[in-house]
């Protein structure tokens, strides 16, 4: 699929993203080795594309969790609580920003304005987006993330 | 052209020139970091904020981002302007480390100079910094990332300018990184230029590390000695050893930047094996005596046999003044040569001096200004590095360039290439000049040029000949065109035939250009200066015959010649007499009956001729003599007070020469320049080396309208169908002989291998990584292949290597016949 993709496009570089989103996608983060791939499918130095890799951050260039929770630092969710908020994500959790819980269910990182800022302050987990948020709220995010995984988790 | 004011003082520039560049030429140097006249403006760093007074645009402004117009009045002196570069500096300084003198950028640091010139010498923040890791990027450039401001000029440069990938800028925000993907040995022959273009202590110079300051250094122009183009570049000496070299700007040869193997080629001038001592059957004498001694044998020498029995040999490493004392000695004295052409494509390279015609030839640096360029022959990257960074400025300028060569081409940016088999060269450029006989009216040339022109074959029979008629339409249709040749390993009528090409296209109208590019660096004085009747080989066959009784050597080393060491061993033993001066050893210098040490270029003022006939000018960057490090035996140096210099009892070959013509010499010259003008009429009017331009002179070259037009001279006769030829090429590290003895580039040269095409090799059962046993004629080899659809068919490509040298060929091109190559199997 990815490769026809490639083979249709005219000039494959202008794909290199998305085929970095379908590569993560396929192994849950962008190792060396599965950006070495990517740059070989779009024929791309794998240098070019770490370029690119380490700028967005929606592209992992390490193991992230489960559920990765993208809280925004931008200016309107930041003047809208988000300190108080990243408090408590960390301390629920029990992890830093930039960490993932031992058990390999979250990763908490920031991100930049998601257009959300209507209902600020605002986080995004695994491309879904939610706000406004309280301490109360995130706790009920994280009860449902956690049930959820159980249920889907084959013991 | 607009006119503006930069403090109060008024100027006219062209049209789009930057403010920054506008206050340069009035002599005022406007803070910078990130600018750089060969990268450009991206308005990374913000330090050279100006304030615009009146005009066009007002306040403060980044006076690398803006044009300059009518009616600016610029101030670099305004205090608003002044603090806003303090509070910029200070703010890249806020993760630097405070350090300077521990780091090994600390005294040539822009960043330096301008934190201390701005007042920020003493820290206010007092916080955390941000840190990095640093790589490993192999044996030339150290890296340090906490040093970085951010200013973006190694990744333009390295991506955009000279156009490799693997070092890019990684990450966002504070945490930017400039670095590699995964640590490791940077690709790019050119990757020294990054110690140079950081304004800051990121990347600096691994292999001078801890070996002194700026100021402990005698610092000098010279020219490289490494390749035919001449580039400029300034040398640190320091304890009577050269340190370092980094890249001098030449308006006219290599602009900002140098390569890698002219960095770093110059350890020969330290190396402990070097000859320093004169030696005469094996025991000390002293450089006076054993000069006296040779003068005398020489003489009695010529006594028995005549002066034809004695020989001159220089090489395309000597300097003007030694070959040009080489001639006046065979001339004064009788003797035969002087011969240049140890190197077989030495005749090439006559050719292609003979057709150089001052209209026609262009600089290094014009050729970034062609739109059209056809590389014929030459293999840049490994033949003359620079020319490829040259070629793909003209690129991203816009220019098509095709490459017509059968080795396996390799450029950082996107070209054609043709590979063409060695026999099917000649074919190849008569499809263009045939194109051009055919489409141009040439009356002018006369009757005979044009007849033998549209006589000429037009090679439809070699493959992609239809490429190559389209070529022609671009090199019509071009403004710009400019023909390169190679002469290391081209077929004897190519050189001619490049030359006819570039005449044609201007005749039929474009400003065309013809670039050649030699074997050594001073190839073209070789060629001026040589005796055109006697090649190597016959001087080789008379020694062999008894004719040739006595030999005198100036900085050359036989061996290299590619003759078969046996063979050659036993004529230097047949030799009466063998003088060689030289300053390498080698084993030229260690068969001699009387050495005599010299000088190195870095020791002696020396002059050469790079590529397109330019006279260039070095100083002396030191005095010579052994390094203190090998005198003290790596402990303090001796103590005991000496007038004179250890190590240093020598002089250049070129002084050494006359005392060899004994009792009548051909007398020391007082008048370089004047003299240098007897030996060949176009060095009558070198200036003064005190007058010498920065540039050097480009020599008037004599038109030579009677070689021109001959096409009918190569025959496209019948190939050998089961023949293969070898092509003994060169690569960038490893196969120039001063830098081959480089011990920093050791780990830069490629192991030997031998390079065919897929399906000729299928046709011996091999692929990439078995060995194959070839029989050279000279020797046999057992080689690791390397399959690559860039080659030629039918062609065997072998990078020379010093592991190889005695078995490789004398000639670049062999013909060898199917059964020279097989597969080596483990049990043979
Ligand atoms: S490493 Fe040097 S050249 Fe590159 S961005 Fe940093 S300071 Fe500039
Ligand atoms: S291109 Fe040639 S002359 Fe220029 S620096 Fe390299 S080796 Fe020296
Ligand atoms: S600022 Fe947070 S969503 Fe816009
Ligand atoms: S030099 Fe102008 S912004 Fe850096």
């Amino acid at each position: 699929m990815l490769s026809q993709q490639i083979q249709a496009s005219k000039h494959p570089p202008e794909l290199v993203v998305d085929v970095m989103m379908a590569v993560q996608e396929h192994y849950g983060y962008l190792s060396d080795e599965a950006l070495e791939e990517a740059a070989a499918m779009v024929g791309m130095a794998p240098t070019k594309l770490d370029e690119l890799a380490t700028f967005y951050t929606f592209l992992y260039r390490e193991p992230v969790g489960r559920y990765v929770i993208h809280l925004c630092d931008s200016v309107i969710c930041w003047m809208d609580g988000y300190e108080p908020l990243r408090d408590h994500l960390c301390k629920k959790l029990g992890i830093q920003m930039g960490e993932t819980t031992p058990d390999g269910l979250f990763t908490l990182l920031p991100v930049c304005c998601i257009g959300y800022c209507d209902r600020s302050p605002a986080m995004l987990i695994n491309k879904k987006a939610y706000g406004p948020l309280t301490s109360e709220k995130i706790d009920e995010i994280l009860e449902t993330l956690r049930s959820e995984a159980a249920e889907t988790t084959p013991s | 052209m607009p006119k503006l004011i930069i403090d109060n003082r008024e100027i006219t520039v062209p049209e789009g020139t930057k403010v920054i560049e506008a206050a340069e030429r009035l002599g005022i140097m406007i803070p910078r970091f990130c600018y750089h006249p060969a990268l450009g403006s991206v308005g990374a760093c913000r330090v050279c904020a100006v304030k615009c007074l009146e005009g066009p645009r007002k306040g403060i402004q980044m006076s690398c981002m803006i044009d300059a117009q009518d009616g600016m009045k610029v101030s670099t002196t305004d205090a608003e302007a002044v603090d806003f570069r303090k509070h910029v500096i200070e703010w890249l300084m806020l993760h630097h480390p405070h350090d300077c003198p521990v780091c090994d950028e600390g005294g040539h640091c822009l960043l330096q100079d301008l934190t201390v010139s701005g007042g920020q010498g003493v820290r206010r923040y007092q916080g955390p910094k941000r840190t990095h890791t640093d790589q490993h990027l192999g044996p030339l450039v150290a890296h340090e990332m906490n040093r970085c401001i951010q200013c973006y000029r190694c990744v333009r440069y390295y991506q955009e300018f000279t156009g490799y990938e693997d070092l890019g800028v990684m990450q966002i925000g504070s945490r930017v990184y400039y670095g590699r993907f995964r640590p490791g040995t940077l690709e790019s022959p050119f990757s020294g230029n990054l110690i140079d273009i950081c304004p800051t202590g990121v990347y600096t110079d691994k292999p001078s590390r801890y070996r002194g300051r700026r100021w402990d250094f005698e610092r000098r122009p010279a020219v490289c000695l490494h390749c035919s183009l001449g580039c400029h570049v300034t040398v640190s000496a320091r304890y009577r050893e050269v340190v370092r070299q980094e890249a001098r700007f030449s308006e006219s040869v290599n602009g900002h930047f140098i390569c890698d193997r002219g960095r770093y080629g110059f350890p020969y001038v330290n190396l402990p094996e070097r000859p320093r001592s004169a030696r005469v059957d094996g025991t000390e004498t002293g450089w006076e005596a054993a000069l006296k001694i040779a003068g005398e044998r020489l003489e009695s020498a010529a006594w028995k046999t005549g002066p034809q029995g004695i020989a001159v040999v220089g090489s395309a490493r000597c300097g003007l003044e030694t070959q040009g004392m080489l001639k006046r000695l065979a001339d004064a004295k009788g003797w035969r040569g002087p011969v240049f052409d140890i190197d077989p494509a030495a005749a090439n390279v006559r050719t292609a001096v003979s057709r150089l015609d001052s209209d026609l030839r262009v600089s290094l640096r014009e050729i970034e200004t062609a739109d059209c360029i056809v590389v014929v022959s030459a293999d840049p990257l490994n033949e003359s590095p620079m020319l490829a960074p040259a070629l793909r400025q003209a690129r991203r300028n816009g220019a098509r360039v095709a490459v017509i060569d059968p080795r396996p081409a390799s450029l950082p940016f996107q070209f054609d290439h043709f590979p063409v088999a060695p026999d099917d060269l000649a074919a190849a450029m008569a499809i263009l000049i045939r194109k051009c006989a055919d489409k141009e009216p040439l009356s002018e040339l006369g009757k005979t040029a044009v007849r033998s022109l549209r006589g000429v074959s037009d090679g439809a029979d070699i493959p992609d000949a239809d490429g190559l008629a389209a070529l022609y339409d671009d090199l019509h249709d071009s403004r710009r065109p400019v023909i390169v040749c190679g002469t290391h390993t081209a077929p004897p009528e190519i050189p001619g035939m490049a030359a006819d090409l570039a005449l044609l296209l201007r005749i039929a109208g474009p400003r065309a250009g013809l670039f050649y590019v030699m074997p050594g660096p001073n190839s073209f004085g070789a060629a001026l200066l040589s005796d055109p009747a006697l090649s190597f080989g016959d001087l080789v066959s008379s020694i062999e015959e008894g004719e040739t009784k006595a030999l005198v050597v100036a900085e050359s080393d036989l061996f290299g010649s590619g003759i078969d060491w046996d063979r050659l061993q036993n004529a230097l033993n047949k030799l009466e007499l063998l003088v060689t001066l030289d300053y390498i050893d080698s084993q030229t210098t260690r068969a001699a009956r009387i050495l005599i040490p010299t000088l190195t270029a870095y020791e002696t003022p020396s002059l050469s001729i790079n590529n397109e006939g330019r006279v260039q000018q070095s100083p002396a960057a030191f005095r010579g003599g052994d390094p203190i490090a090998r005198t003290g035996g790596g402990e303090h140096p001796p103590r005991a007070f000496r007038r004179d210099i250890p190590g240093r009892e020598m002089g250049a070959a070129w002084t050494a020469l006359p005392t060899l013509g004994g009792r009548n010499p051909g007398s020391a010259p007082v008048n370089l320049t004047a003299w240098l003008g007897d030996a060949h009429p176009a060095l009558t009017s070198l200036p003064e080396s005190s007058d010498f331009p920065p540039d050097g002179v480009r020599l008037p070259l004599a038109e030579n309208a009677g070689e021109r037009f001959q096409t009918d001279r190569f025959s496209h006769g019948e190939k050998e169908e089961d023949a293969l030829t070898l092509l003994v090429a060169d690569s960038t590290f490893g196969t120039e002989e001063l830098s081959s003895l480089s011990p920093i580039l050791k780990e830069l040269t490629p192991s030997p291998c031998i390079q065919i095409h897929p399906e000729d090799a299928a046709e011996f059962d091999l692929s990439t990584g078995d060995a194959v046993r070839i029989d050279t004629g000279a020797g046999t080899a057992v080689l690791p292949v390397q399959t690559t659809d860039r080659i030629a068919r039918r062609v065997l490509v072998i990078p020379r290597h010093r592991d190889l040298d005695d078995r490789l060929p004398r000639e670049r091109r062999t013909v060898l016949s199917k059964t020279a190559i097989r597969k080596a199997t483990e049990d043979a």
